[in-house]
């Protein structure tokens, strides 16, 4: 029984780190794709997003004597804000050019890795950008000693844990219950119904676009924080598995983040199974566990999509004169 | 008499044409004003321009006697000019309510505040008499039901001037009675209404003026009451035209095609959309099976191509039976077909012309050797369907069909259909949406390749249409045959309460 | 004044011609490219820019006496050409292939599974690996193909699935069966089971050049054919173009969808075989997509999706990678700025429709400048 429990809280903070950037992410896939656009960038924002968060945290630690709480803070702030403007990029194709919106997403997912390792290795000498010190939060207080909920919950936690928390409440609060959440949705959906009653599709647009930027971006940094004690110009595939995770969620928040807990368990075991008691007596590979997501995503995409929840109009650039 | 909209002169250029050419149309307080043309003289122009879509090159617009500039629909809206679309505008899986208000949103610390928009489009709905359920979702919604969503939209955003393009195409009868009156009522509630239609019967219905348009020219504003059928149909189209079609009477042969108790199931709502339907079409006689968009005839005419999968029963062609047939098959035993969506199944729109017009025969040995192109023979047989059916394009075989006009579209595709020389020809509405012009050369040709000895199988929502060409008729309705009629012994009048489903007969 | 009016005319014609702005539009996409990466080597180093730019556009021929950077050139060129080639095919079948990559691994593992194993073929041996490599790429390639077909799933999102698939499959099947323990990867092919160099070795000495070459232009030469000049190509064509009409035809479209699929994949296999049947190169197991398959994406583009247009964007591509690998030894910048490069450029592809405006009006501008020069006396 001790073992279990100890095995739990060993296993629950790898779990939550995981959940967490993917479904930040997703969340801004949504809020893009929601809008019309399709965005495949995601893997790319995360990159160009967590890069320069990294950098501007590198730069407080050398430079001040900040918290490392702010420092995180101040870090996910600038990785929102480039994503954001990464995403620029690819709404100013998508939307104002009318270009194809796979090979828009494409450019931009190759030059990320590409402009962060260059930039890295320029003048730090290094594709391993070092991040130093430890950003989990011992305790909450008060929160932290209740009982179980409270060790799971509010020891050891990321920051970050929090902030997509509150992400996931706003998004869903947006998109269900605002002007421009009901916009937003009707972009995706009929553009030219939007259009006819005076919404500019393209503002929209931008906007979702930017603020699945602004997702993405910050999910690069969170990425960064809670797996790898360095950057090295990659997010894993993290991005294209938050994409994966927004299907297999079938463009709703809700069961996004339980497409994300699906996911972040089968990469948990992926990477841990070998101490799991119970699932080391299987003799699986882990990439098994590895592809398992990518594997539901397809078999879901293959039973849903004569009926699938896909925004109607996404992926289409507006054309005011097509009716 | 005070105009509540005056457009003045307006001149709107698109590259290479001039859609509106110093049209003016003046609206008075109070009537329904119908804006008539066909297909491509500018209506739909001229009320892109006043919607605020289109920036006009020349001429002024004046709302109550103040000249104004609409730069989008907002701006419109704010001048209570309000449109329902032909195609309706609406999001199909948000609510009725959520329609409605989208754009013009009521919201509260940023909050958006349904429960008041609801109250009022109930109010509306009541005092109208539109019968709509404000938390409908639109995709559980009948079309009439979606139109007057379109209608309430305006009212809600308190529309004084409301445009309606084109509103009856999709409605049957009772629904078109049913908006009429609506409409009657908006007026004497002080509504000004601009209606723009091509159906002159609508107009002698309804409206009190009339502007007529034609190839982006003004020609006149006439009283409705004062002036005849043949004065407007003769202004809309240029010359005078012959209301019937020239022909001799059928001389019916052998059965060509016969239909068996046929059933379609819709594999998706899993609807029965076709019912147990039989029919004949002999040699050297056109049939015609009318009914109003919807009732099954599309499915059916799958069915017997072969898009569609049958649930039951057969069909015939020359006493073989092709049920189980593939598509090519079916086409290859016989059957030429001018599809109902031009550009949806009739042609590769991105193909050159001469690649068009090969596409039910690119692989026969006239065009091709052990799969390698025989090229010279592509391009004779393009020149030679361009020239016997005056297809007009740019650059010949080479021109590529999306460029060309639809009527030269269509064109291309009756003549690819008939050049094949099959014994039954079937086709869906092949007159919709093309100028008068194309409307004759294609009449003519149905009625030639039935002079011929062909059989001729016709689907058509047009009762003109269906009241000239037939020589026996047939109505659908919600999947199955409801009546047959001589059309010399029968009228529109009566075929509309059959298609409707007022009455319905047994078939013969 | 009649030569001048002459050579207007000339100008005219060839303006006019769709292709020409097309052309200009990819040519810009490249232009776009360099001088961004230009821009960013003058930012980090303005002393050496020039000097890397130097050594981006004229690496191949930096020491022609050998030939070997002309001949690397074009090593490095095979792969990209096959994958541009694989992505272009199912571009103009109405398909977009983001899934080369997985398709190159799982025919890369294929071949080197051969090339490692199957010693007994002789002078067969790296035939059949290539073949087998094509195989495993059309099986991979197909799936979507399939999905598309039969279950509506857009092809771009099934195959984005199925590279981490292929990936992670393939990382399991080499740990399982050609592991070399001590260096943590992959075995090498038997040396049977290598492409050979057959005289190009004497052309280009001391390159890496290879046949691959050869297998690129003989499927350069094949997809051609195959879009052009027969029905088998319109079938798939159309299908690609507009899968309603093609069904009214009475073609079949989930064949056509999976046949173009297939082929398409089948390529990108070849790509994958050509990049690993050499000596010195080792697949890895560490989880990176390959990067070949999306820079086939850019080659298909610029190459405006034609086979031979693929080709000659692919020798540019390797022309630019050898450009990177000059660009270390004779300056202090990081090759990563081919990647830089290689990205705006397909980015700038993407915004095609607008460059390609962008030329039509520029040309329609001249042109009539040029008109009115030339016949504005004689005519007005």
């Amino acid at each position: 029984m001790r073992e279990l429990i100890d095995l739990i809280y060993f296993l629950f903070p790898l779990f939550i780190a995981t959940t967490v950037p993917l479904s930040i992410v997703a969340l801004g896939g949504l809020f893009s794709e929601r809008s019309g656009v399709v965005n495949i960038a995601l893997e790319g924002i995360m990159i160009m997003g967590g890069f320069i968060g990294i950098i501007a945290m590198r730069a407080l630690i050398e430079n001040t004597e900040l918290n490392l709480q702010i420092i995180a803070f101040i870090g996910l702030f600038t990785g929102a804000t480039f994503g954001m403007l990464y995403a620029l990029a690819h709404a100013f194709a998508s939307i104002t050019m009318k270009s194809n919106q796979i090979i828009s997403a494409t450019a931009l997912n190759m030059f990320a890795p590409a402009m962060s390792v260059f930039i890295a290795r320029t003048f730090w000498n290094t594709s391993n950008l070092n991040l130093m010190g430890n950003y989990t939060i011992s305790k909450v207080p008060i929160l932290g000693d209740i009982p179980i909920v409270g060790q799971l919950f509010f020891t050891n936690a990321y920051l970050s844990t929090y902030i997509g928390i509150i992400i996931f409440i706003v998004a869903t609060a947006v998109l269900y219950k605002t002007r421009l959440g009901l916009r937003i949705r009707s972009c995706g959906e009929n553009p030219h119904a939007a259009d006819s009653l005076g919404v500019n599709i393209y503002r929209v647009r931008y906007i979702g676009v930017l603020i699945s930027g602004a997702l993405a971006g910050m999910g690069g940094v969170i990425f960064v924080l809670s797996f790898a004690t360095r950057f090295s110009g990659s997010v894993a595939g993290f991005g294209f598995l938050a994409l994966a995770v927004l299907i297999f969620g079938q463009w709703h928040p809700k069961k996004i983040i339980f497409a994300a807990l699906f996911f972040a368990t089968m990469r948990v075991i992926a990477d841990t199974y070998s101490v799991i008691p119970g699932l080391n007596m299987i003799v699986m590979p882990r990439e098994i566990y590895r592809m398992l997501p990518y594997i539901a995503t397809l078999v879901v995409l293959s039973f849903a999509s004569k009926r699938s929840r896909a925004p109607r109009a996404v992926g289409e650039p507006y054309d005011p004169s097509k009716r | 008499m005070a105009f509540v909209i005056e457009m003045l002169n307006i001149t709107k250029e698109f590259p290479g044409i001039k859609a509106n050419d110093d049209v003016t149309l003046q609206l008075k307080q109070g009537e329904i004003h119908a804006l008539l043309g066909e297909n491509g003289a500018g209506k739909s122009t001229l009320m892109s321009v006043l919607f605020g879509l289109y920036q006009p090159e020349q001429g002024i617009i004046k709302v109550r006697d103040k000249e104004v500039v609409i730069k989008n629909p907002n701006d419109a809206n704010d001048l209570g000019i309000g449109m329902v679309h032909q195609h309706f505008k609406l999001v199909h899986n948000f609510t009725v309510t959520e329609n409605i208000v989208l754009g013009y949103e009521d919201t509260k610390k940023g909050f958006l505040q349904l429960d008041n928009a609801r109250k009022r489009i109930k109010e509306l709905s009541e005092q109208y008499k539109l019968r709509v359920d404000p938390d409908a979702l639109i995709e559980n919604i009948s079309v009439g039901q979606q139109q007057r969503v379109e209608i309430l939209k305006m009212l809600y955003r308190d529309s004084e001037i409301l445009i309606f393009d084109e509103p009856t195409a999709v409605l049957t009868p009772q629904e078109i009675q049913e908006l009429m009156k609506i409409m009657k009522r908006l007026v004497s509630e002080g509504k000004s209404i601009i209606l723009i239609t091509h159906k002159l019967n609508e107009i002698k219905a309804i409206a009190d003026r009339c502007t007529i348009l034609r190839k982006g020219k003004y020609i006149d504003t006439v009283e409705v009451k004062s002036t005849s059928n043949e004065v407007l149909a003769e202004k809309m189209v240029g010359r005078k035209i012959s209301f019937g079609v020239e022909k001799t009477p059928a001389k019916p042969k052998e059965t060509i095609l016969k239909v068996e108790e046929v059933s379609i199931t819709d594999y998706i709502t899993q609807k029965i959309v076709v019912k147990n339907v039989c029919f004949e079409v002999k040699r050297g006689e056109i049939l015609t099976i009318a009914g109003i968009e919807g009732n099954g005839q599309t499915e059916l005419i799958h069915g017997i191509t072969g898009l569609k999968p049958l649930t039951k029963g057969k069909v015939i062609l020359k006493e073989q039976d092709i049920t189980a047939l593939s598509i090519r098959q079916k086409s290859l035993s016989g059957i030429s077909h001018i599809p109902e969506d031009r550009q949806k199944h009739g042609l590769v729109l991105e193909y050159s012309l001469e690649n068009n017009l090969i596409l039910q025969n690119y692989f026969t040995t006239q065009f091709q050797n052990r799969g390698f192109f025989k090229f010279d023979n592509i391009r004779d047989h393009a020149e030679k369907l361009i020239e016997r059916f005056d297809i007009r394009s740019g650059k010949g075989p080479l021109s590529q069909v999306r460029s060309m006009s639809g009527g030269n579209q269509q064109k291309a595709i009756v003549g690819r259909e008939i050049d094949r020389n099959n014994d039954l020809l079937i086709a869906v509405q092949p007159t919709r949406g093309l100028d008068v012009g194309a409307i004759e050369f294609i009449h003519k040709q149905l009625i030639q390749e039935r002079d011929q000895g062909k059989a001729v199988l016709l689907i058509s929502l047009e009762l003109d249409e269906v009241m000239n060409l037939s020589d026996r008729i047939l109505v659908m309705y919600e999947g199955e045959i409801v009546g047959e009629f001589d059309p010399q012994k029968t009228t529109e009048n009566e075929l509309g309460l059959y298609m409707s489903g007022s009455k319905r007969g047994k078939q013969q | 004044m009649k030569l001048k009016t002459l050579g207007s005319q000339i100008v005219k014609k060839v303006a006019e011609r769709p292709s020409t702005i097309s052309v200009s539009a990819s040519v810009l996409a490249i232009i776009a490219g360099l001088f961004v990466g230009f821009i960013v080597m003058l930012i980090i180093n303005p002393g050496q820019a020039f000097a890397g730019l130097r050594s981006i556009l004229f690496g191949p021929f930096s020491d022609m006496e050998g030939g070997r950077s002309l001949g690397n050139t074009i090593y490095y060129a095979v792969p990209i050409i096959l994958t541009g080639l694989s992505v272009a095919f199912a571009f103009r079948t109405g398909l977009f292939n983001i899934g080369a990559t997985g398709q190159l691994t799982i025919g890369a593992f294929v071949a080197v599974y051969i090339g490692v194993n199957w010693a007994f073929l002789g002078p067969l041996h790296w035939i059949v690996a290539v073949l087998g490599g094509m195989l495993a790429g059309a099986f991979w390639g197909s799936i979507p193909g399939i999905l598309k077909a039969y279950r509506n799933v857009h092809e771009v999102v099934s195959s984005i699935m199925l590279n981490y698939i292929a990936m992670y499959t393939v990382t399991m099947l080499i740990k399982q069966t050609i592991f070399n323990a001590t260096s943590a990867r992959a075995l090498a092919p038997e040396t049977t089971a290598r492409l050979p160099q057959w005289f190009l070795g004497d052309v280009f000495p001391r390159s890496s050049i290879n046949i691959g070459i050869f297998i690129a232009m003989i499927l350069v030469v094949i997809t051609h054919i195959i879009l052009n000049k027969t029905t088998f190509g319109y079938e798939l064509k159309s299908v690609g173009f507009n899968r309603d009409a093609s069904q009214y035809a009475g073609m079949s479209e989930k064949r056509n969808i999976i046949l173009a699929m297939a082929i398409s994949g089948g390529i990108a296999g070849v790509a994958g075989a050509v990049m690993f049947l050499v000596t010195g190169r080792f697949m890895s197991i560490e989880n990176h997509l390959m990067a070949e398959g999306f820079t086939g994406i850019a080659i298909s583009l610029l190459g405006l999706s034609s086979p031979i247009g693929v080709f000659l964007a692919g020798l540019f591509y390797g022309a630019l990678e050898i450009g990177g690998f000059y660009l270390q030894r004779t300056t202090n910048f990081v090759p990563q700025i081919i990647e830089i490069i290689i990205a705006v450029i397909i980015y700038f592809s993407a915004l095609s429709l607008f460059l390609q405006k962008f030329v039509a009006n520029f040309l329609s501008k001249r042109l009539k400048k040029e008109v009115q020069i030339s016949e504005g006396s004689d005519v007005l």
